[in-house]
């Protein structure tokens, strides 16, 4: 089933904390997916800092994981989650050569994202356990958007949880609610091609389909587009990039998801409930058509 | 209870099921209404009371409110989620606000009125009845319908009608698409009239004109000689 949602504040000041609000969107469907949660945090990011996720599903590597981290660069901040290391580090190499350094430690640690203005953190059940481990509370930017999983084309862990995000650019990421029917097909043409798959989740082909798109010369928006075209099956994703917003209903409309948007905030969720019960009671909300996207700039 | 005339429920401290089982007993004391309070957008309040009762919803409701019923009537002020009205045997439900996808499948008798506007399938699979909405309807409305009329004052998305059996769609805005096995007719002596005196009563604006849409039975039977029909019927 899965559950996608989140805030988007229109302006950097606002009168809720991005983070407790995004908590109550994403409690309020942690029945559509009670296997793990992640969100995607927007940071403005004026320095050289990147943010780093790195999935470690047996949690005693964290301290590798870290210590792999202080090697490469300076680190700011870093949270060992217990099974997913989060680090904010200063770092002025290729970033290549930072994913390859931290996954030549074991198969089974694998780097979720590196991003200038993304932050992707993931916990195993629901958003509680996502809190404690990541203090999502204190989050006050401007975007968090996140998932509720229910797993079923993959295993219940980090490395398969969601958000996802492409090697290719991790300023890109998506939380994707429905299945690929197609993605067997389309992940061994992309595989093809050269791009690098790093979990066995049918929604890891969305972002990398994006990717490709674009660096074919789409814009975001024909890439989001021609998404709906492309993938088979049922889905309704969010897809977060440095400086914009987007959702995505396939064509027939067949995965929930309300709007509801005022002049403060754009509020999204699978479920009405959770919005009304985690924004704001009173608000109009709507549901998008099939096969359209949404677009919303930062 | 027989006295009580309306009765009040805030669902903000009870299960679901305690508020429906709350809502069945006044309907079996003979109440003759209930103002359900604090619905914070949840789902399956007031399904499957089968004893006449009218419900008030004071705010938004969630999915499949007034689910599996007959002959309740029902005012919602506010949007409500997937499925209302669902199999409606007899009664009314007017959503005063929004309705999300699926707005009264399967209805089988009375009425439900969207006064804003409603998500993709509305009145799918409709067997009888009428359902009126008020603003646009989305993707596939009408889908399958085999009797009943549908009613959509705005504007409708792609599919309207696919692959309906039987029944009356009639349209005040234009469709993206009309669906496959659907054609416009003109309309018999007095049907338009029923249904703007159904928006009169309801207090809803009519269009400028309708279009009276049915089916055209190309898709009844199967002919392999016409199977370019078949293959873009969903």
């Amino acid at each position: 089933m899965c559950g996608v949602g989140g805030i988007f504040y229109k302006t950097e000041t606002h009168s809720q904390k991005t983070g407790e609000i995004a908590y109550r969107i994403l409690d309020g469907i942690y029945r559509r997916g009670p296997d793990s949660t992640g969100v995607t945090l927007w940071h403005a990011n004026d320095g050289n800092q990147l943010y780093v996720g790195v999935n470690c599903d047996n949690p005693s590597d964290g301290a590798r994981v870290l210590e792999r981290l202080d090697e490469l660069g300076s680190i700011r901040q870093a949270t060992d989650g217990k099974g997913y290391i989060r680090a904010v580090i200063d770092y002025l190499g290729a970033e290549a050569d930072l994913v390859a350094a931290i996954e030549a430690l074991d198969p089974s640690i694998s780097v979720a994202s590196v991003g200038r203005h993304l932050e992707v953190l993931k916990h195993m059940g629901g958003v509680a356990n996502l809190d404690a481990q990541f203090d999502l509370k204190a989050y006050d930017g401007r975007l968090a958007m996140g998932l509720t999983r229910y797993a079923t084309e993959s295993g219940i862990d980090f490395t398969n949880g969601q958000p996802l995000t492409a090697r290719a650019n991790s300023d890109l990421a998506i939380m994707h609610n429905g299945h690929i029917t197609n993605y067997h097909h389309l992940r061994s043409s992309y595989a093809l091609k050269g791009y690098e798959f790093t979990t066995q989740n049918d929604s890891e082909v969305i972002p990398i389909m994006l990717i490709d798109e674009m660096s074919n010369g789409a814009s975001f928006e024909d890439a989001l587009n021609i998404s709906i075209e492309k993938l088979d099956g049922c889905f309704t994703y969010i897809a977060v990039t440095n400086d914009c917003f987007a959702l995505v209903k396939d064509s027939y409309a067949a995965k929930p998801a309300v709007v509801a948007e005022t002049d403060e905030l754009v509020a999204l969720s699978s479920d009405p409930q959770s919005l009304r019960e985690g924004v704001l009671a009173d608000m109009e909300v709507w549901e998008p058509g099939a096969g359209e996207v949404h677009i919303w700039k930062m | 209870m027989e006295n009580v005339e309306t009765l009040a429920i805030d669902c903000s401290d009870k299960a679901t099921r305690e508020v429906n089982n709350l809502i069945r007993k006044a309907a079996d004391d003979g109440v003759k209404q209930v103002e359900i309070l604090n619905t914070q957008a949840r789902h399956n309040i007031g399904v499957g009371i089968l004893k006449p009762i009218h419900l008030i919803y004071r705010g938004h409701v969630g999915y499949y409110t007034v689910g599996l019923c007959d002959n309740v009537t029902a005012e919602i002020h506010g949007t409500a989620g997937w499925g209302v009205g669902d199999n409606l045997l007899a009664g009314e439900v007017v959503v005063h606000g929004n309705a999300a996808s699926s707005a009264a499948p399967s209805l089988r008798g009375g009425r439900v009125i969207v006064k804003g506007d409603s998500g993709p399938r509305s009145g799918v699979y409709l067997k009888s009845g009428d359902v009126i909405i008020g603003g646009n309807a989305g993707y596939m409305s009408g889908f399958m319908m085999q009797n009943g009329r549908l009613v959509i004052c705005g504007n409708a998305a792609k599919g309207l009608g696919d692959s309906m059996y039987q029944g009356q769609i009639w349209l005040g805005g234009e469709a993206d698409e009309i669906g496959s096995g659907v054609e416009q007719v003109d309309p018999e002596d007095g049907e338009l009239d029923a249904i703007l005196t159904l928006l009169e009563q309801h207090k809803m604006k009519a269009p400028k004109a309708f279009k009276k849409l049915q089916s055209d039975r190309s898709l009844w039977n199967f002919n392999k000689h016409d199977f370019a029909a078949w293959k873009d019927a969903l």
